[in-house]
Parts: structure tokens; sequence; C-alpha cells
């Protein structure tokens, strides 16, 4: 055995000594190479370990690959195992010398033992050496035809390899059509495995050259080949099954015949141990049964067990993954798994991933008979060691609450947190009672006297606080003591860091100067010469345009600040559904478990040939369409607080309603633009106010003055005209698209000019605009585009949404129209389909 | 070192070509490495010896077991571990309870041996009844929500039949994995009651109820208490076993050593606590956690019926068949 101690000296090539080391290498291995005598082998493998042993800590031993060829001849099965590991990792470096070992191991490729057939044909399809290439084709082609399958397996890898060192080699000798023969005619099921896995990257990368090939790929998807693969399925090994399952996603059935077909085919696999296959065959059945409601709600239930199985079995890393892809499925189908609640309780010594996903499914899957017991389960988990895991408990029986009819017991739970008098249990139930009250204001009785008596001392967290103030803001009416509080609090303006609690001081200060003018007077004097002197921005701002408002007139400051409320009915979701569709299509992937779809994390060069670049929420926004919008959205960027985006939104309503158009203001949104708001309400103010200018506070004024009603809206035209200077936030615009149903979906086909305009999305965006038409998103590239547009009434806040989808080589335009009146959807369609058919035209 | 490493290598270029996956069954990778690895370098000659065939067994139709095994003595070993999964609350109501099972197998059986398993579950015996046409043996019988099966069982058959049929792998795996929601028997009961008595002073009373058969024992009991974690003096007594605070995880932790069935064994512990001024609320209870392993016993029930060995050389086989319930996450709100 060679002693370890000198590999231990020289541990680095960096070490110079390693070099005498290999040299002396090099003199034994020559003396050896000649030599026949008996015990020969004995001495070389003792030197080739050495050799190999340097080669694997990094010293370089490339010097010795005469030698090593040299003493290659040998029968001793092990020394060439070595010596084909050696001259694989070193013939890509030495390709001149790479030669000398071609001919033994062309030689070995004929040897009588099919291992050493086989080693041999991977070693020389392992060299990677370009010119050398010429050697292969004889071997692999002997090769794929061996009567040894565990050659075969190698040989057709070896193709493989072959075409990705030169494919016009690999195709020239006519490989894949013998690939493709032997995957439908081999005994054996390895060969067939790899024959389909390298056919498949073969073909797909031929694809974009090669009609055949093309062809070739989809006859892999034809009928009679996938039935070939899925009656032979139990031959294969784990890994191959994936593989045709993976094929078998793919396939489009011909009728619901072959559906059933394939499904009973594959029921089986359901039983496999391996969590890999399951989850194949679960995705092949639910994208089999897509297009079949019925049967696709029976696969549910029949997958369920299989999978809640692999939940309960295995590692906490194997069961979140399997627990991902079922909290896709709870979340699409939650009434399935309602009765199933019960294996979403988390365990107590479970991590804390495992158990924030179980969350969000017990949250999903509560409905009216099984809320009671998760809510209760639920409340348990609120008194959690695990500070985040308590936190989203209460969070999930907030969603519950929300998402619920009969949330009276829930206002009841929620209150009793407030009890536990725990800094973040109190901060997070602040914040759901504030969510409830938005949306079921007929609470507030009840909320408010338990919230009144919390201690504004006793809350450290900026969300928390906010939303305590919120509420002091919004109820200040019920609340005796809310301009007290406030006071106190605006007292502390100094001491408070986080600058949204300060923005929402203000906004509290105004309401509750509405509500309550001579106890908060003084106060939101103080409030609002603290927020002007605020070293934040948005702070500044906002004090600095509440002060104008106010100095304006105080009804169109109430009016702005505090107008009355509309019951919140649906909470924006945070994905668009169009995103949860893509991580559905990539069911048994990553994107389910990072819960994304893969374009958003993977590398541009990696994805499919046609992605949109984005999709809405995060889509660039065009710098034609909307200038304006984008410090908008960079502003709710910044600040992803939910509470403080609606407060403006809020505020936005008040005015819009005020001067006739909803959304129709381009910047209202936008705190850091006063001026131009500001501006805004000096047009389009109603005339009963007064303009006298006011030097003062002008507090004095406020009281006396009522509230001027709105101008009532116009007559609608009987021609739908659109608003050229429509305006929508790319919030609302998702917003509004996952809400309204879809009203119309029409083809068209697009000229030719038009077509040919169509380089790049921004031709068209410029062309709809002239026609009123606005594009908020647009994405794509040849030969597909997809665009979001968006269009308003001349008169009225009504807004309409269109997606398109112009495919430039079927020269055809998808659209899809959603509108908020569903009446004039079609006028809004043939005015866009018009505007459409003019694009190219001189 | 080197010889492992070299085989290692090798070992990665059979599992693995080129990115795809080729074979991964131990069995059939074992015949690559031994050829070197310990028998060499002094075995020397290689050739002498027949190369075993390993390239016949690599692809072939049976891919997890090799041709030509020869035993002395034929033995086949099964093992049924459950795990009991239970979450209590603390008024002693099951939140949710379920068992996870696994039959474990070690085969040490010559030639092509083909196996049958028979088990008391529902489906299994309704089948039988029905295709010998006679009358359900009355007499326990398991419902399996979700079965599945090593690679090895032919599945076809299972669906048709509903019998496990296979051709075992050489040596130890694992045949099948089952999971049970209904009718699980619990082994321990535990009846907990915890007194908080002023800002200082807690009184602990565990009862520990063993409710399986009583020839039966449960081995390793160990019972978790969970305290406050401004513990200062424990003070306890204990019917059986041994307790002890462990400051490190917050608990009292009363372990058992060997728990016969149908008794009872109670921890009565009283604490002094550290008063402070910052906690002022109640401390929140995490659950009592209970371990232990009770041979010969099964949470759900379920038995082998029969254990059935073919080979065309009509050997005698030795079957072995244990029984063992482990906890799984055994927790019991307080």
């Amino acid at each position: 055995m060679a002693p370890p101690a000198a590999s231990q000296r020289y541990p680095s090539p960096s070490q110079p000594s390693g070099k005498s080391e290999v040299s002396d290498l090099k003199t034994q291995l020559r003396q050896l190479a000649g030599s026949r005598a008996p015990g020969v082998d004995d001495s070389k493998r003792d030197l080739y370990k050495k050799v190999i042993s340097y080669m694997t800590i990094g010293i370089d031993v490339s010097s010795v690959f005469g030698e090593m060829v040299m003493c290659s001849a040998t029968s001793d099965i092990v020394l060439k195992k070595m010596c084909y590991l050696y001259v694989g990792n070193y013939a890509k470096g030495n390709p001149d010398l790479s030669l000398l070992t071609i001919n033994f191991l062309q030689r070995d490729c004929k040897d009588e033992d099919p291992m050493i057939r086989g080693l041999a044909l991977r070693s020389l399809c392992s060299l990677r050496v370009p010119n050398l290439v010429e050697y292969l084709v004889g071997p692999l082609g002997s090769g794929l035809k061996d009567n040894n399958s565990y050659v075969r397996t190698i040989a057709v890898t070896g193709v493989l390899k072959l075409y990705h060192i030169s494919p016009s080699t690999c195709i020239d000798a006519d490989f894949p059509p013998t690939l493709k023969s032997l995957m439908l005619h081999d005994s054996d099921a390895q060969v067939v495995a790899n024959c389909l896995s390298a056919l498949q990257e073969i073909w797909s990368l031929e694809a974009s050259h090669s009609e055949e090939a093309c062809r070739e790929k989809e006859s892999l998807l034809s009928k009679p080949v996938i039935y070939y693969f899925l009656n032979r399925i139990k031959d294969f090994n784990e890994w191959a099954q994936c593989l045709i399952l993976e094929l078998a996603v793919k396939y489009v059935p011909s009728d619901s015949n072959d559906i059933f077909d394939i499904m009973n085919l594959l029921e089986d696999r359901l039983q496999h141990a391996n969590g890999a296959v399951v989850l194949a065959t679960v995705k092949v059945f639910l994208q089999l049964t897509l297009s079949m409601t019925d049967v696709h709600q029976q696969v549910y239930e029949r997958i369920k067990s299989p999978l809640l199985t692999l939940v309960s079995s295995g590692s906490p890393e194997q069961s979140y993954a399997i627990l991902s892809h079922l909290h896709l499925l709870v979340v699409r189908a939650p009434f399935i798994f309602a009765a199933d609640y019960k294996h979403f309780y988390c365990q107590y010594n479970e991590p804390s991933y495992v158990k924030k996903l179980k969350l969000e499914m017990l949250t999903a899957v509560a409905n009216e008979s099984n809320t009671y017991e998760i809510v209760t389960e639920l409340c348990e988990y609120a008194a959690n060691v695990d500070i985040a895991i308590a936190r989203e408990s209460i969070r999930a029986v907030g969603k519950i609450a929300l998402q619920q009819y009969d949330v009276n017991a829930i206002v009841d739970r929620l209150l009793q947190f407030l009890e536990m008098e725990k800094d973040y249990v109190t901060a997070e139930t602040l914040v759901l009672v504030k969510d409830l009250l938005r949306k079921y204001p007929q609470w507030s009785h009840d909320c408010i006297s338990v919230v009144g008596s919390i201690s504004s001392k006793n809350i450290q967290e900026p969300k928390g606080k906010a939303a305590l103030i919120w509420m002091l803001g919004e109820y200040a009416q019920d609340m005796s003591d809310a301009p007290y509080i406030l006071e106190n609090l605006i007292e502390n303006w100094e001491e408070e860091h986080s600058a949204e609690v300060r923005l929402h001081l203000l906004t509290a200060a105004m309401k509750c100067f509405f509500k309550r003018a001579p106890e908060t007077q003084k106060a939101l004097g103080i409030a609002l010469a603290a927020g002007v002197a605020d070293f934040h921005q948005d702070v500044h701002d906002r004090a600095l345009f509440y002060y104008r408002v106010l100095q304006y007139d105080v009804h169109v400051a109430e009016r702005v600040v505090s107008p009355p409320k509309q019951a919140v009915s649906v909470f924006a979701d945070t994905q668009s559904s169009e995103i949860k569709d893509r991580i559905f299509d990539e069911f048994n992937s990553l994107s389910v478990i990072y819960q994304k779809p893969s374009y958003m994390f993977t590398d541009k060069e990696h994805r499919g040939p046609f992605e949109f670049s984005d999709e809405l929420g995060n889509i660039s926004i065009t710098p034609e369409a909307s200038s304006d919008i984008v410090p908008a959205q960079q502003y709710e960027a910044n600040d992803k607080d939910l509470l403080l985006g609606i407060d403006e939104k809020d505020d936005n309503k008040g005015l819009s309603s005020n001067n006739g158009s909803a959304y129709s203001a381009p910047s209202l949104e936008n705190s850091s633009n006063i001026t131009s708001q500001m501006q805004e309400l000096a047009i389009s103010g109603p005339a009963t106010s007064a303009t006298t200018p006011q030097s003062s506070f002008g507090f004095d004024d406020l009281l006396g003055l009522g509230l001027s009603t709105a101008p009532a809206p116009t007559p609608t035209p009987p021609l739908l005209k659109l608003n050229p200077r429509a305006a929508l936030d790319p919030g609302a615009f998702q917003q509004k698209w996952r809400q309204l149903p879809l009203s119309l979906t029409q083809e068209c086909s697009v000229n030719p000019q038009g077509i040919a305009a169509l380089t790049v999305p921004q031709s068209l965006i410029r062309h709809m605009q002239s026609h009123s038409i606005h594009c908020i998103a647009s994405g794509g590239q040849s030969p597909n585009f997809k665009f979001f547009f968006f269009a308003q009434k001349e008169s009225e806040p009504s807004n309409y949404l269109a997606e398109c989808i112009i495919n430039t080589s079927s020269a055809k335009a998808q659209i899809k129209v959603k509108a908020d009146e569903q009446s004039t959807s079609q006028a809004f369609t043939t005015v866009f389909e018009t505007a459409l058919s003019k694009f190219g035209m001189p | 070192m080197e010889t492992p490493r070299i085989d290692i290598w090798y070992g990665i270029a059979e599992i693995m070509d080129f990115g795809y996956p080729q074979n991964l069954s131990p069995e059939i990778l074992k015949l690559y490495i031994t050829q070197e690895g310990v028998r060499s370098p002094f075995s020397s000659k290689p050739k002498d010896k027949p190369v075993p065939n390993a390239t016949l067994q690599v692809t072939g139709a049976v891919g997890w077991r090799r041709e030509g095994l020869a035993y002395k003595k034929n033995e086949v070993f099964l093992d049924i571990v459950e795990s009991v999964n239970l979450l209590m609350s603390s008024k002693g109501n099951v939140l949710r309870c379920d068992v996870t099972g696994k039959v474990l197998m070690k085969c040490f059986l010559s030639g092509m041996p083909d196996l049958k398993l028979g088990l008391n579950d529902k489906i299994g015996l309704e089948k039988e009844s029905e295709m010998k046409s006679r009358p359900a043996k009355s007499g326990k019988t398991i419902e399996l929500d979700d079965v599945t099966f090593h690679q090895c069982v032919n599945l076809t058959r299972f669906n048709s039949e509903k019998t496990v049929s296979f051709v075992p792998p050489d040596g130890e795996f694992e045949l099948m994995k089952y999971r049970i929601t209904e009718g699980v028997n619990l082994p321990f009961r535990v009846l907990p009651t915890i007194k908080e008595l002023g800002r200082t002073r807690m009184e602990v009373n565990v009862k520990v109820k063993s409710v399986f058969g009583a020839k039966m024992f449960a081995l390793g009991v160990v019972v978790k208490i969970p305290v406050p974690k401004q513990t200062a003096k424990t003070n306890f007594q204990v019917t059986t076993g041994r307790a002890k605070y462990n400051p490190s995880i917050d608990c009292l932790v009363w372990k058992i050593r060997k728990f016969p069935g149908q008794t009872e064994s109670t921890l009565s512990a009283e604490i002094e606590l550290i008063s402070t001024m910052g906690e002022k609320k109640s401390w929140t209870r995490p659950p009592i956690q209970m371990e232990f392993q009770v041979p010969m016993f099964t949470a759900s029930g379920l038995r082998v019926r029969f254990l059935k060995v073919w080979e065309k050389s009509g050997y005698n086989t030795v079957e072995w068949v244990r029984y063992i319930t482990k906890a799984g996450s055994y927790e019991i709100r307080c």
C-alpha cells in the first residue's frame, strides 16, 4: 500500500515538492511499462493508486499521461478502471496525447467481458476531445448492437455525449433513428429509458433548426409511443418511471376514453413507495382531467390519501416538499380537504417552516363545519413559544374571520387575545381587529370597547400602534377619550421612530378633528407643526398637504381625509390567479415549493422559448402609457403596508367622487406630489366653497360649515366615448382584473401591415393610445405578445380592461374584455377591434 | 484510503451517467464495488475468478435481486413497526390521532422466492372471503387509510386480488408503509393536573395509565413534563421509575424502564419559582410529551395472518414476526 504520509506531507499542488513526487512516479511507471514479469500488476496498482490519490487531492499529475497510457496494456480490470478514471480526467487537457489512449480503449471495446466493454466505451465517450470523435462512431455503433444490455445502456448515453461534443457527427452517423428503434424494441428497460432521455435531449436541441427533428419530437408524444411506455412502466426503475410520467404529462389525449385508459394504467403508481413517482403520477392525473370538472374533483379525492401518507412519513424536509404541493391543491380546492383538517394540525416539535405551511392550509380549509375546531386549535398556537408561529396563528384566525360570515365567536377570541397581554399578540391582534372593522363595521361597538381599554404605552410594534391609531381616528366619536390618547401620542412625536406611525398619527388627528373639533384642535396644530418639521419626506409632505387643504377649505379637507367609508368586501389576494395557475402547471417542481412560477427564479437563458416577461403585478410599466403611474407604483412598493395603501385609496375615492371620475386623477396616490394634488383640487373643487385665502390655520371658521353635495353626474352619451386622459394605477388594475367577471372573449385577425409594424410592443401601445386605449403592461417577444389595456368612459368612472394576446405568425389576436358595466362591454370591444384593425395603416 | 475513493468514484459513475440516474439499487451496486475494495489487493488476479454477472443483473427483470443466492438456513424476519401520533387537549379530548406503520423485512432466502403476505386488513379480508365465497371470519379487521409498497410488490396483483405478493430483495428492506386514523388503540392515557399556587409555587400531578394487555409491558417510557423557565426548586415523588428536573429543556423528565400493562403510575411534584417582575402573565404551557416502545402490541391492531414462501426448490423456511409500537409525537396539552 502507498504510505499515506506522502499525500499528507504534500496536500496541495502549491507545494513545490509535489513535483518531485510526480517525477518519481513518472520514472517508476516508465520502468514498469514494458515489463511482463509476474507480479508487475501489483506494483502497477500501487503506483496507479498513488497517481489517482494525487489527482483527487488536486495535484496536477497530467505530466505522467504518456506513461500511464504505456502501462495500460494489461488485462487486470482493477488497473483498467483506474486507468480509465485517469484518462477521463486528463484527456481534455491533453488532446494530442489522448490519441494514444484511443487504441487501447478501442481494443477494450471488443473485450469478451461485457463489463470491460462497457467501461471502455464509457471512458471513450467521456474523453471530450472534439477531434477524436471520428473514433467514437465505430465503437458506439457496435455498442448499440451489443448483445449485453449493460453495454447497450452505456452506448445509448454515449450517443448523447457524442451529440454534445459534435452534433453533426452524431446526426450524420444516423444514431437518432437507431436509438428510436432501440427504444421501441429493446427488451431491457434501462436501455429503453436511456434512449428516451437521449432522444428527448437530442431532438429538442435539433428542433430549432430541423423540421424533421421537430416532427420526431412530436412523435414521442404520439399515442402508440405513450401507451408503449405506460404499459411497460412497471419494468422501469423509479427514475425512469418519473421520466415516462413526465412524458405522459405532455401527451394530449384524444378523448375521454383515452384519459380513463391512462388513469387506469397508472392508478397503482399512487401506491409506490417513491414520493417522486407518486407526485409525477399525481401531476399526470391532474393535467389529464383539467377539462373534466367532476373527474378532476374525483382525482383530488383519490390523490389525497397517498399525499397525506407521504407527508406523515419521512423527514421534515420531505414532508415540507409534499406539504407544499398539498398546499397548492388545498388552496385550489379547499372544500375537498375540509374534512381532513386534522392532518394539518401542528405538532409541537415540528420545524417552523412546516408549521407555517400547515397554518396556511388550516386557514384555507376552514368552512362552516370545521371553523370552531380550527379556530380553537389556532388559539392554542397563539400561546406558542415560537413567536413567529404565534403571530402567524393569530393572523390565521383573522383571515378565517375575514373569509367567514359568522364571525361572532371569532371576534370574541380575538378580543381574548388582547387579554393575554403579550406585546406581539396584542400588536397582531390590533392589526386584525382593524381589518375586521374595515370589513364588518357593525362590530365596531364590541371591538371599540375592548380596544379603548388598551393602553397605547404597552404597544411597541409600529404595525400594532398604527392600527390602534387608525381605530382611534376612525371611531373617535365612539371612544370618549380618543382625542386625549391621540394628544398624548402626539406629544411624544419626537420619540416615535416609525414614520408609518407618524403618518397615521397625522391622519388620525385630522379625522378626530373633523368629529370632535374643539377637543382636538390643539393636538392637531401640534401634530401638523411637528409633521411639517419632520425629517421624513412622506410625513413632511403629508403634513404640508393637510395643512394646505385645511387652509383652502375645511370641507374639502374633510371629504379628502375622512369621507364616509364603504366596507371592504374583498381584501386583495397577494398572488394573481394567473400566477397561481402557472405554478399549478409546474406541479412537481421547485416552483411549488418557492410558490413562484419558474420564470421568477430561473435565469433568462434557461427559460422556455416563450414566456411572458412578467405578470401584471411586477410587469415593466411601459413609459408611454403611464409615466405618471410610475412614481405611484414606486411609492406603493416602498411602503408595503396595506393599511396605508388603502387609506390613501380611501382618500382618493373621497376626492374623486367629488370631481366626478373615480381613479381619474393621475397622481392622487402619490403623496410626494402634493402640489399637483392641490392644483387638481383647485380646478375641480366645488364652486360653492369659499376660496378666501386664510392666513392662519383658520380653525375658527370650522364650525357652521356644512357638507356640500357633489355635482350630479352627467348623463351617459349614447355612443361610447373614451376618456383620452384616463388613468389607472397598476394595483387598482390588478384588483379589478381579478374581481371582474370576464365579459367577452374575441378572436380577430390582425392585418399584415400591423404584424409588420409589431416588431416591438411599443408600436402598438402608441397606436392604441391614440384611440384612447391605454396600455398598462406589456410583455413577450416575437411571435407572441401580450398586452393589458384599459380605457375609461369619457364622462363616467367606468373602466374597461382588456387582455390582448397577439401571435404574429398566425396574425391572430385574442382579446379578453372585462368591464365595470357589463352592458357596454360589447361596444367597447367594437371600439377596440376597430382600433386594432387600423394598426399599421398609414 | 485510496481504494475506497476510487470505488466511490465508480459507484457514482454507475449511479449516474451523464446526469441521468441509472441504477440506485444498493444490492446491484455492491457487485461493482466488492471486486476490488475489500477483497483486493491481495486476492489478485481477478481475471481468474469469474466476474460476477453484474452486467446481467443490472438490467434484469428483477432488478432488485441477484440470482444464485444460497443460504444454509432460509429465514425471513418481519417486523411491524408502528408509531402513534397523538394530540390530546387538556380536557382529555383526542384532537388528532393517527398511526403510521412500516412493515420491515429481512430476508435470507435462497434462489428466487415468491412471497405472499396476508394481513388482517379490511379490504384484503373482504376480497378473500368473496373469492372463497364464504363469510369473513369474525374478528377485528383493520381499515388502512393508505398503503405504499416497495417496488418489488406486484401492484397490479394487489389491486386485483388485494394480496401483497413479491419477490423480495436480499437482506433488509421496507416492504410497505401504511397510515391509519380510525380505531387506534392508544397504549397510554395521561392525566395531568397542574395548579399554579400564587406566583412562586406550582403543583404538578401526572398520572400515566397503561391500557394495553396485562401480559405485555412497555419499555423505555419517558414522560417530559414542561415547567416554567424560572423554576428554582423541584420536589417530587414517583410511584415507579425515576424523575429528574432538566433545566436545559425546562422539563421534568420521568423515566420508567419497564411499564407493565393495565397499571398506573403517578408523579407528583411541587415546584418553586423565582418570582420575577417582568413575567407578570401566566406561563404558556407546552404540551407533555411521551416516548415509549411497546413490543408485541400494535396500536392499529394489525396482525400478520400468514406469510407464505414459494421457491421452485421447495425448501423450508423459518419465519419470524415481531410487532412493536413506538411513540411518534405523543403530546398531551395541560
